[in-house]
């Protein structure tokens, strides 16, 4: 039997106290009065021989109390290591996690993490399994338990060391939440292809080794909702890098307004680590990719530690060639260069087929051409043809939006058709009974009726679909209110209802206002008032240049650009993208199929071009969060509820130490104190009666004897 | 003025005279009693009748004469002998006694079956029924760590009984303070006369000397009676055990056996203090222990007046032929 606090055994000294006072016979109990105390000292205790033997059960009873108490104290266990260390004979489950993200790339980073993944990998016993992961974005497996348990026991150490050997650190931004999670489900799965004879791993303790620098910017949000499975302990094994010294650079996020003007200063995001020792920074465009090469003079950027800034850089008047920006000043240069694609000025084109004259305000078209004024991104052309005018293919390809104010020859209605058919936007306006038949064809319905209408007073819009896309940016109650307009003309649409169509908003009196016919991939409107001061209040309401700019938007004419993306992102490609292949930034080429919804190679920053017909550019940057390379708290994860193992300094104690930590769990286990301590208890009360009994014969001899 | 002194026998004839045992007189309730007990026994063992001669101050006619205080005179006298006649009172000439008597709670202390505060309250009510029969004026001033009871010397009828009585009221004091009554009594007494002081004198004797001189400074005759029981003598209390104050409750753990021979080195001490102090103040001193019977102590007391008797006549015959 040993004992994990053996100083309390001298507490046993205390045995000492009862035998003496058995030993010391010192009635006090008797009391003598005499006249006087002057010319008397008090008398040293005498010893009696005869008293020892009277009381000397209650005198064992007392020592045994007392001796069982110390024992108690001193926590004793039995030595049985073997069970109380289960992880020295049980198999484990051990998952090693090797960081690749950008932030390893700084130096000293990745061969210290090499060197500590190795170290794990050989201190794997025979018996254990081994997976390897590396993450950046996720969890990639680079050697799992499966291909562990079917290489021979004297390989797989060499395997798993030949894989690691293939690693090198990435791009990709650290999500340190799912990569754990991946891996704690990946060993969380049955144990598969195990070997006869060999030992179940299935209840031994699992085990992850996550070798990173553990940055701030590790993403570990995901933990926050995951629930970790039991005997899953993490050890987190950090890598410090040499220089602390990095500032990251971020483009920030631009505004969706189309109005801004291409030539306006860039924005960008300084990040100062928290742990730098420098606060002075260069930022300007470069000419290189890789580093700063600065055109023109770099911006002076103060950033104090464990702060950001955000800065203009201002665009010099020559855009060409300005796709990098760059920072200088730090001691790594992972981080240092955003790619930039400045949006590029788009043109729509607006077909109006009608006899009005743009000039003149009492005609539609004065109003049109006003509505689609230019904006810096988007030029929009609007151009009037007659519509008794023959159209070549080609004016309707680069059409957006094409507006039939007029009836139109069949031919035309016919190619009209065709091109709403292929995801074009018509839209048209009959303006009197003679366009009936015309629209007809143009709708592809025989019998269809034009009848004016002019109401007593005026008649409103009402009965609008504001779940539809044209009318969806309406919807708030603060701009849903179109009873402002009034209208004095319209036309009644026969025969109603419609075949087909969908009406989107009706007149007051009932009839429709506007109707949608889809036609193949695109669509036809039909509008059945005008926007001219003779017909309506539409065109000098605040309703009519949302509605006509989302007319335009519906053909496609104005979608968004989408230049910039972060390493690891999936860049979607149209439907019939026309692209063969995509220039890597590195200079290689990747081909592309035809099919192809997305490119998904984005591994490296940089600018991409997908090349074909058309050539598009396209940027390709670091994770905003992988610049922060301040150290992660422990307390985060902790508190997010990860198991965390206790740190390697703790977990590798001395000898002697750990001799003591087995001692601590075998006595907290066995809890041999509690049957002392019961024990004592019990001695006690047999004593208590004891003492009692042999109180009350002496009472009763004292009364006997007067 | 001259102290009358009776006649009394020699001590080998008291001994030979039945003594009373004390445990037999303690039987006696009354204090009274006792006392008579002790004196009529006292004076029955004697030779000679104790009556005659005690009659310690004889009365004595004069003629009046002018200036004298007519309350004085003799009615009876004259109705006789048609004289004037004044008649000299008793009380100019009889002894006038005090009594000190220790009350403290150490005087309740007993092995004998009875206590020193009962001895010597029979010690003091047989010297006041003594003098009391002799004509003689006994006061009395009980004291414990202050004075409790006070009677002045007197003769008169009840007066005996009230002395009674306040001897026996019961000791309530806890400590002994031997120095207030005398000094109280030093102020108290105007004429000379004879003060006893009973006491077990199991106290500080600091003050004592310098009170005692101022007593006997006054012409008052001083006689110490240190009643002591035979355990406080001998020590020989069997069993250790705890031992308690009578007066202080102070507790201490003896073991006589152990503590026999330190306590009797010092209380050998103590006495001899106090009989040196005795003897340098010209007092007697007795140590009466409890089992000695009263009538020696009586006999002592009675010793002590003849001889003192005897050292005031030679003192004033040798004043006489001198003058």
């Amino acid at each position: 039997m040993s004992f994990l606090t053996p100083l309390f055994l001298l507490g046993g000294l205390a045995i000492a106290a009862p035998i003496l006072y058995h030993l010391i016979r010192r009635s006090t109990r008797e009391r003598t009065i005499f006249s006087s105390l002057m010319f008397l000292q008090p008398s040293p205790p005498r010893i009696s021989k005869r008293h020892r033997l009277e009381h000397i059960l209650l005198l064992l009873l007392r020592c045994a109390a007392l001796a069982l108490l110390a024992l108690g104290f001193a926590r004793p266990f039995l030595k049985d290591f073997s069970l109380a260390d289960p992880g020295a004979t049980q198999p484990r489950r051990i998952a090693l996690l090797l960081d690749v993200s950008a932030s390893m790339r700084r130096e000293g980073l990745w061969p210290a993490a090499r060197t500590r993944a190795e170290a794990i990998v050989r201190r794997a016993a025979p018996t254990d399994q081994l997976a390897l992961f590396t993450y950046d974005r996720s969890a990639t497996p680079l050697l799992t338990l499966d291909e562990w348990n079917r290489t021979a026991p004297g390989d797989r150490v060499a395997l798993a060391l030949s894989r690691l050997a293939t690693t090198a650190p990435g791009w990709g931004g650290s999500q340190l939440g799912n990569a754990l999670i991946t891996t704690a489900e990946s060993l969380a799965e049955n144990e598969t292809n195990r070997e006869p004879g060999q030992p179940s791993t299935a209840d031994g303790p699992r085990e992850i080794f996550v070798v990173s620098d553990l940055q701030a910017g590790s993403r570990v949000e995901t933990l926050q909702a995951y629930e970790w499975p039991k005997d899953v302990a993490i050890h987190l094994e950090s890598v410090t890098a040499s220089r602390p010294t990095n500032a990251g650079l971020q483009l920030v996020a631009e505004s969706a307004d189309a109005n801004r003007a291409l030539d306006a200063a860039v924005r960008v995001r300084v990040t100062n680590a928290p742990d730098s020792q420098r606060e002075r920074f260069q930022v300007g465009w470069s000419k290189s990719a890789d580093a700063a090469d600065w055109i023109g003079t770099p911006l002076e950027a103060y950033v104090p530690p464990g702060q950001s800034r955000v800065f203009a850089i201002p665009v010099p008047k020559d855009t060409a060639g300005l796709r990098h920006l760059a920072l200088a000043g730090d001691d790594e240069g992972f981080d240092n260069v955003v790619h930039l694609i400045p949006p590029q000025p788009r043109q729509a084109e607006v077909l109006w087929l009608g006899a009005d004259a743009g000039g003149d305000p009492q005609q539609p078209l004065f109003f049109l051409r006003r509505a689609f004024t230019d904006t810096p991104r988007l030029a929009i052309k609007v151009t009037a043809r007659d519509a008794s005018a023959p159209l070549s293919a080609s004016d309707l390809e680069s059409a957006g939006l094409v507006f039939v104010a007029d009836p139109v020859p069949p031919a035309m209605a016919e190619a009209l058709r065709e091109h709403a058919r292929e995801g074009g936007i018509v839209v048209a306006l009959p303006r009197g009974s003679a366009a009936a038949n015309s629209l007809g064809r143009l709708l592809g319905r025989e019998g269809v009726t034009v009848q004016p209408v002019q109401p007593d007073s005026y008649a409103m819009l009402a009965e609008i679909d504001f779940r539809h896309p044209l009318f969806a940016p309406f919807a708030d109650p603060r701009y849903n209110d179109f009873t402002k307009i009034h209208i004095w003309n319209y036309r009644r649409l026969g025969p109603e209802p419609l075949p087909g169509a969908r009406v989107i908003a009706r007149f007051d009196g009932g009839d429709p206002a506007m109707l949608e016919l889809p036609v193949g991939n695109g669509r036809i409107f039909v509008l059945l008032t005008g926007w001219q001061p003779a017909d309506s209040q539409l065109a000098v309401s605040s309703k009519f240049v949302p509605l006509v700019w989302s007319l335009l938007e519906l053909g496609g004419g104005i979608a968004p650009q989408l230049t910039q993306f972060f390493v690891g992102d999936p860049v979607p490609l149209p439907p019939e993208h026309g692209f063969t292949a995509v220039r890597m930034p590195a200079g290689t080429t990747t081909p592309l199929a035809a099919s192809a919804s997305e490119f998904a190679q984005t591994v490296q920053p940089g600018i991409y071009e997908l090349a074909g017909s058309q050539p598009q550019l396209f940027a390709v940057n670091l994770d905003v969060t992988e610049g922060r390379t301040g150290p992660l708290d422990r307390d985060e994860l902790a508190g997010l509820g990860v198991p965390l193992a206790r740190p390697a300094a703790e977990a590798a104690p001395a000898p002697a130490a750990a001799t003591l930590r087995q001692g601590a769990e075998a006595e907290n286990r066995q809890k041999l104190w509690r049957w002392f301590i019961a024990a004592t208890l019990a001695v006690l009360l047999i004593e208590t009666a004891l003492a009692g009994r042999a109180a009350r014969a002496t009472l009763r001899m004292k009364e006997a004897t007067p | 003025m001259e102290i009358p002194v009776p006649p009394v026998a020699s001590s080998s004839s008291l001994a030979s005279a039945a003594l009373i045992d004390p445990q037999a007189l303690m039987t006696i309730r009354s204090l009274e009693l006792r006392a008579r007990a002790v004196v009529e026994g006292f004076w029955n063992g004697l030779h000679r009748s104790p009556y005659h001669g005690f009659s310690v101050e004889f009365t004595e006619y004069r003629q009046y004469t002018t200036g004298d205080d007519p309350r004085y005179l003799d009615w009876r006298v004259f109705a006789r002998s048609d004289r004037y006649f004044i008649k000299k009172y008793e009380d100019e000439t009889n002894l006038r006694c005090h009594l000190l008597v220790d009350h403290s709670r150490s005087m309740d202390y007993g092995t004998t079956g009875y206590t020193k505060g009962q001895y010597a309250s029979t010690l003091a009510a047989t010297f006041a029924y003594f003098l009391h029969l002799q004509g003689d004026a006994a006061g009395l001033l009980t004291f414990d760590e202050t004075v409790r009871e006070y009677l002045p010397a007197r003769h008169r009828p009840g007066h005996l009984r009230q002395l009674m009585l306040a001897l026996e009221t019961p000791t309530a004091g806890r400590a002994t303070d031997l120095n207030a009554p005398i000094e109280r009594i030093s102020a108290l007494i105007r004429k000379r006369g004879v003060v006893a002081l009973i006491s077990d004198f199991l106290a500080p004797l600091d003050r004592l000397e310098r009170n005692l001189t101022a007593l006997t400074a006054g012409g008052h005759e001083v006689i110490i009676f240190q009643v002591l029981d035979p355990a406080e003598l001998t020590f020989g209390l069997g069993q250790p055990s705890l031992f308690e104050d009578a007066e202080s409750a102070r507790t201490l753990y003896i073991d006589p056996g152990l503590a026999r021979t330190s306590y009797l080195e010092k209380f050998e001490h103590h006495c001899a203090a106090l009989r040196a102090i005795s003897r340098k103040l010209g007092i007697s001193h007795h140590q009466l222990p409890t089992t000695q019977p009263l009538e020696l102590a009586l006999f002592e007391f009675l010793q002590q007046r003849i001889k003192r008797g005897r050292q005031v006549r030679r003192a004033r015959g040798a004043t006489g032929a001198g003058a």
